[in-house]
């Protein structure tokens, strides 16, 4: 099930950014759409031995095994309720030099949004870039070149 | 007829003088008419046939008629001693007194003197033939007064029964009345309420039909809410379908969008079509939960349906089970009320013929007590007549007792008897009360007997104390003057036994007489009277 999109998008701004809003938990995320590959329905991975909690395992894609994180335990957002569709987003992680595809593990995609550029150039330098207003309701922007340093 | 006697004996002396008279006249005349010696012979001749004449009437007439009238004297005496006689035994007979009657005419002739005895002993005979029959009829009257005042009594006790019994029959007969009245108004409720259980009856099969119409209605309710249910489970697979596909597209969209940026300028007009894509898919998802919402509404409703169904057929199932039960509990008391409408009409019957009997039975009450009281009235008239009787009994006893006989029965004789006796004590009255004592405790039918002497003064009396009861006879007193009394004046004066009328006893009150007897010293010379009174209720005892 998707969540209805609630937030206004920033149409006609120069200084924003499209981004892909997506639910973690109780938390709603934003990461840039230039650096979303593909949303897929949530894919199985398997599981890693001895792995960090956050990943959730490899999953096959495009023929290549790739990296499937849980987004909710990224942003540390609390649990919400369980997730009707939830989807597998495959985004460009790292720097630009020497970025690669991780899949990311969602709640649900529930659409496209405007976000101002500054929230997703701030200050931060940590995962969540900054935090920026849909509608009324706060979103946590994602700094997705900060993933894979992390 | 003494002074033609007298003239009859008297007239063969008055021929003889005239003869003579006659002789000696013609012969004095013959004399007369022939002076001279020698005209003499004429007169001598008449004087002597004169004589002749003289003798031969004396011889031939005079002497017989003479013997004849001395016989005659003789018989005339003789048939005045009778006639005497005749006249003292029919004054006895007049007074009553049989046994001084026949004494008087003693004299008679025999012939005479034994039909006068024989008239007298069967007058006697039939005095007592009728004191008698007095006594017996006195007698059958009193047991008939007693039977008929008896049965009077008993009649009256009985016709006071019968009132009684005819006010209980007519308070039954009321009671019978109401109860038929009831019996019948129930046997109206019986039958009144057998139609209502018959309708009752019909109500309940019909409403039996119609609660299993109504299991029917809700099975086939039921049926179709599995057959909704069934649909909506496919409706529900539909949604999810369609909910996928939309997700799908969804995601198609945001694929498509995330294309149209990674194209740049190229992929501008491509991201606005991806963007319609995704509104679509989600006025698609947003439609798909409103049906989905719907649905769970209706699925709602259809389990609710089911549900209530499934309660419904239950309810239904024991409705009819407990209608089927009251069917049968109201066909048996269909029965039960037919019995009882039966029953009631069968009590009403009875009732009403219970009434009819009790009216009867009033009915013949009343006239058996009608009769009672009729009979009770006659035996009333019947016992007042046997009084009568017994009253004409006794008229006729003292009737027969005014008649003195040589029987046990006459209480003149009696009263006599015992005077005669008395006569040895004339002179020492105070001996005589112990034989008047003796004479009331012979005849029990005595209340009193008292001795007044030659002046009318009580000397002696004794009182039956059987009568007395007890109570002082203080209407006797030695020393009392009776001498006004009439009966005391009518033997005193006539010396014969009297026979008073009926009067109320000082003593006890009944109805009483007196029998007075004179009393004679040894010359035979009045000296007193002795009484004797007679209670009349007793007089059957003589």
């Amino acid at each position: 099930m998707l969540y209805p999109c609630t937030m206004t998008p920033l149409a006609g701004d120069a200084a924003a950014v499209r981004c892909l809003l997506v639910s973690a938990g109780e938390y709603l995320c934003a990461m840039p759409l230039n650096q979303v590959r593909r949303v897929i329905a949530a894919l199985a991975p398997h599981p890693l031995p001895s792995a960090a909690p956050e990943l959730l395992g490899l999953a096959e894609f495009g023929g290549e095994p790739m990296p499937v994180l849980d987004l909710r335990r990224l942003v540390n957002a609390p649990a919400g309720a369980t997730p009707t569709h939830p989807v597998t987003v495959v985004v460009w992680a790292g720097p630009p030099t020497g970025r690669e595809l991780v899949g990311l593990a969602a709640d649900a995609a529930i659409s496209i949004v405007e976000v101002p550029a500054i929230a997703v150039t701030g200050a931060s330098r940590g995962l969540i870039a900054g935090e920026a207003l849909v509608g009324e309701r706060p979103v946590r922007v994602l700094n997705l070149e900060q993933l894979g340093l992390d | 007829m003494k002074d033609e006697q007298s003239r009859e004996s008297s007239s063969p002396l008055y021929g003889l003088v005239i003869l003579v008279v006659t002789v000696a006249l013609g012969f004095a005349a013959a004399l007369a008419a022939s002076p001279g010696s020698g005209r003499q012979w004429p007169a001598t001749a008449f004087l002597g046939l004169g004589l002749g004449a003289v003798a031969l009437y004396f011889g031939v007439t005079y002497l017989p008629q003479r013997r004849a009238r001395h016989q005659a004297e003789r018989a005339s005496r003789l048939a005045e001693r009778w006639e005497r006689e005749l006249v003292a035994g029919l004054e006895q007979l007049q007074a009553g007194d049989l046994v001084r009657s026949p004494e008087q005419v003693r004299g008679l002739p025999d012939r005479l003197a034994t039909a006068f005895g024989s008239a007298t002993r069967s007058l006697g005979a039939l005095i007592q033939q009728i004191q008698n029959s007095s006594t017996d009829v006195a007698t059958a009257g009193n047991a008939v007064h007693a039977t008929a005042s008896e049965l009077a009594s008993g009649s009256s006790q009985q016709a006071a029964a019968v009132v009684e019994i005819t006010a209980t029959m007519e308070e039954l007969a009321r009671t019978a009345a109401q109860i038929a009245g009831n019996a019948a108004s129930q046997a109206t409720l019986a039958a009144h309420a057998e139609e209502t259980g018959e309708t009752g009856v019909g109500a309940v099969e019909e409403a039996l039909a119609g609660v299993e119409e109504v299991q029917k209605r809700i099975s086939a309710i039921a049926t179709r809410a599995d057959t909704l249910g069934t649909r909506s489970k496919e409706i529900y697979r539909v949604l999810d379908l369609i909910t996928e596909i939309a997700q799908e597209t969804h995601i198609l969209s945001l694929n498509a969008a995330i294309e149209a940026a990674a194209a740049g300028e190229h992929g501008r007009r491509f991201s606005v079509v991806a963007d319609e894509v995704r509104r679509l898919a989600q006025r698609s998802q947003e439609s798909v939960e409103s049906v989905r919402n719907l649905l769970e509404e209706f699925s709602s409703s259809i389990r609710a349906t089911v549900v209530a169904t499934e309660e419904g057929g239950k309810e239904a199932t024991r409705v009819l089970e407990r209608s089927r039960a009251a069917a049968h509990a109201i066909e048996e008391l269909r029965g039960a009320l037919a019995d009882t409408a039966r029953t009631a009409r069968e009590t009403s019957l009875a009732t009403e013929q219970q009434r009819t009997a009790s009216d009867q039975v009033v009915l013949t009450l009343k006239e058996v007590s009608q009769v009672i009281q009729r009979m009770a009235e006659g035996l009333k008239h019947f016992s007042g007549t046997a009084e009568r009787l017994n009253q004409l009994a006794l008229n006729i006893q003292l009737l027969t007792q005014s008649f003195r006989l040589d029987a046990p029965r006459s209480l003149k004789h009696l009263c006599e008897r015992w005077a005669s006796d008395l006569g040895s004590r004339v002179g020492q009255w105070e001996t005589a009360e112990m034989q008047l004592a003796d004479l009331v405790a012979a005849h029990p039918f005595v209340e009193v007997a008292f001795l007044a002497d030659g002046r009318g003064t009580m000397a002696a009396y004794s009182v039956n104390r059987e009568w007395a009861g007890g109570r002082p006879a203080t209407h006797v007193t030695i020393g009392m003057n009776l001498q006004e009394r009439p009966w005391y004046q009518s033997v005193a004066r006539d010396e014969r036994p009297i026979l008073t009328p009926l009067y109320d006893s000082i003593l006890t009150g009944d109805r009483c007489f007196t029998v007075a007897a004179p009393v004679r010293d040894q010359q035979g010379r009045f000296a007193g009277v002795l009484g004797i009174d007679v209670n009349a209720k007793s007089w059957t005892k003589i």
